[in-house]
């Protein structure tokens, strides 16, 4: 499955050559203007793609939209995230899209300029109550294309454990930061620290919050910044940890979750899926050991990464009226705290937190507050090659082979050639 | 112990040690798929299963339509077998023994089409199909791939190594060319028959991206698509996959015992000559 990525990555790029070549938008041109839709009951058949689990489990949850709108028909298709991107993609280009996608939330940025997403009607859901980081996910310069559906974020995970043993709180701050993740080593027993991500695949997420926690921006203006001050003081941020070694560098591959759980590294910064893992590869017990708090603040802020998906719906919608009305429904408070209960995905809908599903544990309340400072990379049709670049380069930081001043001038003269795309 | 027997003690080892390289991975597999997830994952790692369970295969064929996608990878794999053994063989035939207009022009963007990465025909082979309303069709998934140039490459490189005397005597009795390719090359053509169609079948069994494209109903999905909804965005069912694994591997298996001795006879015969 792994071969397929890089080959996926270039007929996706493909098709985006031949798309822009045959029907793309001129960066001059109007925003697009949203069409509202109409009232009523929805009714007729809906198409609907959504990735893996969720895509699975959508299908018996759209029951009660199907109850509540009689005539209405909901046909799921569950599709592998593997093949997501290049399945939309050429069903872009051949014109043979579903009503409904689920799409990534750094995607919207790339179809939408296909011309193949439709604006999201202003007449049908309000902006306000989704979560600031969560709606830019579907805001292309301005106009919204589609609607978040779900959300995750990053927090602090560690082992409440070697803290108390070490005696210490969990940190508030960068400096608070490093003494605690010093103190889990020294004296809590986490022989190897703190496990920090440098290798490719989740490095990226790792080093933007501290952008962000800097008061850095990785755009301004249509261009990536990522030799700003302030993101240098991040990568600092980042280098330091392995630099004192208090952050491993010679990890293998997947060894982590299951240093943690021996106690070998103290801590991390993940996302609300690690509790599910967590509790099943940890065992009986294990739940008590360890709980999540928000990210220390840096010198501006304590902003998160917030990631998830969204749900478009194709201007070549059989059922345009009822596709959408089934995007309202999803985003209903009461939907999106049944379908965290379904398959743990977390609302959208600041609202839904106040349901009592959401109330219940103290661990999500984490989640919830830090949603509230989290935000997402620009959702540009090159972000993904952004993204490699920095895992690349975040690697020979992390091994000592350049400073971060090195790094800094590195990710951004390649991300400025590969430009924003847009 | 004499010289002979030493060497062959020495013969005996590199072999074995082969084997264990060859066979441990789906020994490993096999075994996995009996474990729990929490067992796979545990480090370290156990060999033989602690706890044997069935669980996962049947959390697997209750969570995805298991029974439907492989009818409908076999029925594929067959229908492209056929094809590709008719029409690659009588392809291979002109190129090898008939003189026409063209043919090195023709047999040139045959060669060439061998050197395109299937990738990059995706998107627009897709228009195509889509142009053609077949798309979520069986007839969609198939039809790119029912003459595949390797195989007439494959075809052509063994027909031309027939004697021409075969043919030139059956034109003189009057043959035509229909009842010269079935009647005198078909049946000579047997051991590359055969590889081509274990290639075909193969290929066509572990093809992913092209129905995951095309198939827009999970009524359609073939085997290697159908699993692939198992795969999370964040973390993975080690135990589910596994199992999704063994019953991917075990048909490809069952036909290699079956029919190695073509296969090995085929593998010499696809070498060049």
């Amino acid at each position: 499955m792994n071969t397929t990525t890089p080959r996926a990555a270039v007929g996706g790029a493909l098709a985006l050559v031949i798309l822009a070549a045959g029907c793309g938008r001129d960066a001059g041109e109007a925003p697009e203007q949203a069409r509202n839709v109409t009232t009523g009951k929805a009714t007729g058949e809906v198409t609907v793609w959504a990735m893996g689990e969720e895509g699975k489990a959508l299908g018996a949850f759209v029951k009660d939209f199907e109850s509540a709108n009689p005539g209405v028909k909901v046909t799921v298709t569950a599709i592998g995230w593997d093949v997501a991107h290049d399945k939309l993609t050429a069903a872009i280009a051949g014109s043979a899209t579903p009503d409904v996608s689920m799409i990534g939330s750094t995607w919207s940025g790339e179809l939408a300029k296909t011309g193949a997403l439709e604006p999201t009607p202003g007449n049908l859901v309000d902006k306000s109550r989704f979560f600031p980081g969560a709606w830019q996910t579907v805001d292309v310069n301005g106009t919204a294309y589609g609607v978040p559906w779900y959300v995750e974020t990053r927090v602090l995970y560690y082992r409440t454990d070697q803290a108390e043993k070490a005696g210490v709180q969990p940190p508030e701050t960068w400096e608070e930061f490093t003494a605690f993740a010093k103190a889990l080593k020294e004296k809590g027993g986490a022989k190897n620290g703190f496990n920090q991500s440098y290798t490719l695949g989740a490095s990226w997420q790792e080093v933007l919050p501290l952008i962000w926690q800097a008061g850095g921006e990785i755009v301004k203006d249509g261009e990536y910044t990522f030799d700003t001050p302030q993101a240098v003081a991040a990568l600092k941020q980042y280098e330091s940890l392995f630099r004192q070694k208090l952050a491993p560098t010679d990890t293998p591959e997947n060894a982590f979750p299951q240093t943690f759980i021996k106690g070998e590294v103290g801590g991390f910064f993940s996302g609300p899926w690690m509790i599910g893992v967590l509790d099943n590869d940890g065992g009986p017990g294990f739940g008590d050991k360890f709980d999540v708090a928000p990210y220390p603040k840096g010198p501006v802020a304590g902003t998160s990464f917030v990631g998830g998906a969204d749900m478009a719906v194709f201007k070549k919608a059989k059922n345009r009226d009822a596709a959408w009305k089934f995007i309202q429904w999803l985003s209903e408070p009461k939907v999106q705290a049944k379908w965290y209960t379904t398959v743990k995905a977390l609302p959208a809908v600041q609202s839904a937190w106040q349901e009592p599903e959401l109330t219940a544990d103290k661990r999500l309340a984490v989640f919830g507050e830090q949603l509230k400072d989290a935000k997402t990379p620009p959702p540009f049709p090159t972000w993904e090659q952004v993204a490699k670049v920095l895992e690349a380069e975040l690697e020979k930081l992390a091994r000592g082979r350049q400073t971060p001043e090195q790094t800094a001038q590195a990710i951004q003269s390649q991300a400025g050639t590969i430009g924003t795309g847009l | 112990m004499s010289r002979t027997r030493r060497q062959r003690a020495v013969v005996y080892l590199g072999l074995s040690a082969g084997l264990v390289l060859v066979v441990g991975p789906f020994l490993w597999t096999a075994l996995s798929s009996v474990k729990p997830e929490r067992e796979i994952r545990r480090d370290p790692p156990t060999f033989w299963p602690e706890t044997f369970t069935l669980d996962n295969f049947a959390e697997l064929f209750q969570r995805v339509d298991i029974g439907t996608a492989f009818v409908n990878s076999l029925l594929i794999a067959l229908v492209l077998v056929a094809t590709n053994l008719l029409f690659c063989s009588m392809v291979g035939y002109a190129f090898a023994k008939l003189s026409f207009r063209g043919k090195n022009l023709a047999f040139g963007l045959v060669l060439v089409q061998l050197a395109i990465p299937a990738i990059v025909l995706m998107v627009p082979q897709f228009v195509l199909i889509a142009r053609l309303g077949m798309v979520n069709t069986f007839l969609g998934i198939i039809l790119p791939a029912v003459v595949a140039p390797i195989g007439v490459f494959m075809m052509r490189q063994f027909i031309s190594d027939l004697p021409d005397e075969l043919i030139d005597a059956a034109r003189v009795d009057g043959a035509r060319e229909f009842r010269i390719f079935f009647t005198i090359i078909m049946p000579l053509c047997g051991p590359a028959l055969a590889t081509l169609g274990l290639i075909t079948f193969l290929s066509s069994w572990n093809n992913f991206l092209w129905p995951a494209v095309v198939a827009q109903s999970e009524s359609m999905y073939t085997l290697p698509v159908a699993l692939n909804i198992l795969n999370g965005n964040e973390g993975t069912h080690y135990n589910l996959l596994v199992a999704g694994s063994v019953v991917v591997i075990a048909p490809i298996l069952f036909l290699f015992v079956f029919l190695q001795r073509f296969f090995i006879q085929g593998i010499a015969t696809t070498g060049l000559k």
